[in-house]
């Protein structure tokens, strides 16, 4: 039956449109069947919907009557348009090489009421089939078409329910790409490379789905100085994420004005202030690390003002771990006349500084505990002298071993100056 | 981490020294406005000082924090005092951290707080 009508194809293509429909539960329709076959006292009842050369019973009553029976007679009733009566079978010529009618069961009697969809096609019908030849009454047969209704408003009602959950979750999926393609722009897709410095950053986001506000960056400034950034945003979603754009261009841009650490931290002060001046509770504010690096014989001098954030960890050469942390520094866009706190430390060769975020130090150990800068640091000593590469492995592996302890994203921003190379046995000088 | 402890504020005020709100659960994005929504019905005043025991409280997120700082932030316009009590040491510690320590006023528990107001 592949070259249906232009009518059939019509009713086919009504029918593939409820087609996942009728399977997802058979419970109301089971009930359907069971009433109808009540209504008329008779032994068999199914729903049926006829597909392009298939009787799909959906609901059953009773023995499930042979198949060649509900494809002659269901089928029929649908080419019939209408409500459908077979009194006797014996005497009908559609039923005539029933092996239902002939065989077991014996039916004989057959009534059937269309389903039809709001525009008119027929998807099948409600049977009612009994083994004595009989009649319909009229009342027996209003009922049916009811029933048969009844089907058709629960189809109804499972398609636009369909449709919901399929529209809510495109609009899900698109609000989500969106959120992620948003946070991949806060973040640099790359560092760049900074001579005899090392720099290796990552981002372990607690769910795929939601995006955290946490930021970082190492990008030239005047002369042969470089500027980094690390820090959080309060909040999540797609207003974290805008506040976090503006507080990456606000740090980089004031560090071009005035890379003075701790003017840059009170110029995006400034900036967050007048964002939410007379704006709704509660205030979007930040913390963050910023630092610039200034090279200095076979290091760096480093330049640290701090508003609000966790210490940044350095792992010495000698594997000792120790904060390079200004006391006092406060968060940032929120207080009045907040104080940003400013150190200076040196990083020499075999060196290396870890900058994060609180979604690490704020994890909860096994024991219950919060990690904290304690934790950290001791998990940094043991792991010993390392590289920026080295430090971002060691912290993802504590990330893993802390697993379902972490409820917050983390970012890590690690630099390191390689050890000083050197010259094997002979203790000539090397070239410098 | 799910944060499903919830959040109970009550405010008391009792015929002689400052009121108290006792904050319980759990302070986040969901639970926060509740808190913010009696804050915001306490006045202030000089000598209309307010002691917030939080010893019952068992997370606080970036929106519970701002909003600790804007009602501080308020009752210090208006000359009264608002004063924090029995933060558990993890919180205590984040305070610290975003030093907040320097801010608001920190009290192992609500009677010192008292006792502090009326020094």
């Amino acid at each position: 039956m592949s070259l249906a009508s232009p009518a059939e194809a019509s009713r086919l293509a009504a029918v593939r449109r409820y087609a996942a429909l009728e399977t997802t539960s058979g419970a109301a329709f089971d009930r359907v069947a069971a009433l109808a076959a009540r209504i008329f006292r008779a032994p068999f009842a199914t729903v049926t919907i006829v597909g392009d050369d298939t009787v799909r019973v959906i609901a059953a009553h009773g023995l499930p009557p042979r198949r060649g029976l509900v494809e002659s007679l269901c089928a029929a009733a649908v080419r019939h348009g209408g409500p459908y009566v077979v009194e006797d079978a014996w005497l009908h010529p559609e039923a005539a090489g029933d092996p239902a009618v002939h065989g077991e069961p014996g039916i004989r009697f057959h009534a059937a009421a269309l389903i039809t969809t709001p525009d008119g096609e027929a998807l099948g019908s409600v049977n009612v089939m009994d083994v004595r030849p009989r009649e319909a009454g009229d009342e027996e047969l209003a009922c049916l078409r009811d029933l048969a209704g009844l089907v058709m408003d629960e189809l109804e009602v499972r398609l636009a329910t369909q449709r919901t959950v399929e529209v809510e979750r495109e609009l899900r999926a698109g609000a989500e790409r969106l959120a992620r393609t948003l946070q991949r722009t806060l973040l640099p897709p790359a560092l760049p490379r900074v001579p005899g410095l090392r720099a290796a950053a990552a981002y372990h986001p607690v769910s795929a789905d939601e995006v955290g506000g946490d930021f970082y960056d190492l990008f030239p400034l005047d002369g042969d100085r470089w500027g980094f950034f690390l820090g959080d945003v309060c909040g999540k979603g797609a207003d974290a994420a805008a506040l976090t754009s503006l507080v990456r261009y606000t740090l980089r841009a004031a560090a071009v004005y005035d890379a003075d650490p701790h003017a840059v931290l009170a110029n995006l002060d400034a900036v967050l202030q007048q964002e939410h001046a007379g704006g709704e509770a509660p205030v979007p504010y930040c913390t963050a690390v910023f630092g610039v690096l200034q090279p200095d014989g076979d290091g760096f001098g480093v330049t640290l003002a701090t508003g609000g954030h966790p210490p940044a960890l350095a792992v010495r050469a000698n594997g000792a771990v120790e904060p390079i942390h200004p006391a006092g520094g406060q968060l940032i866009g929120i207080l009045r006349n907040p104080r940003f706190a400013q150190v200076s430390a040196r990083l020499n060769a075999g060196d290396a500084l870890l900058l994060y975020t609180d979604g690490l130090t704020e994890a909860r150990t096994p024991s219950g505990s919060m990690l904290d800068e304690d934790g950290l640091t001791a998990y940094l000593a043991a792991a010993g002298p390392t590289s920026a590469d080295d430090l971002l492995t060691t912290v993802h592996d504590l990330i893993t071993a802390l697993g379902a302890g972490v409820s917050d994203d983390t970012a890590v921003l690690a630099l390191s100056v390689p050890p000083a190379t050197r010259t094997p046995s002979s203790g000539s000088l090397g070239a410098a | 981490m799910q944060h499903d402890n919830g959040l109970t504020v009550s405010l008391q005020s009792p015929t002689s020294g400052p009121r108290l709100l006792v904050v319980a659960g759990d302070l986040d994005h969901h639970t926060t406005p509740r808190l913010r929504a009696v804050l915001e019905e306490v006045e202030f005043g000089p000598g209309a000082d307010l002691v917030v025991d939080l010893s019952g409280l068992t997370f606080c997120d970036s929106t519970g924090i701002a909003t600790l700082v804007a009602a501080h932030q308020r009752a210090a316009d208006a000359g009264a005092a608002l004063l924090l009590a029995g933060l558990d040491s993890d919180i205590a510690r984040v305070f610290q951290i975003m030093g907040l320590d320097q801010l608001l006023s920190l009290y192992d528990s609500p009677e010192e707080a008292v006792r502090a107001l009326s020094e």
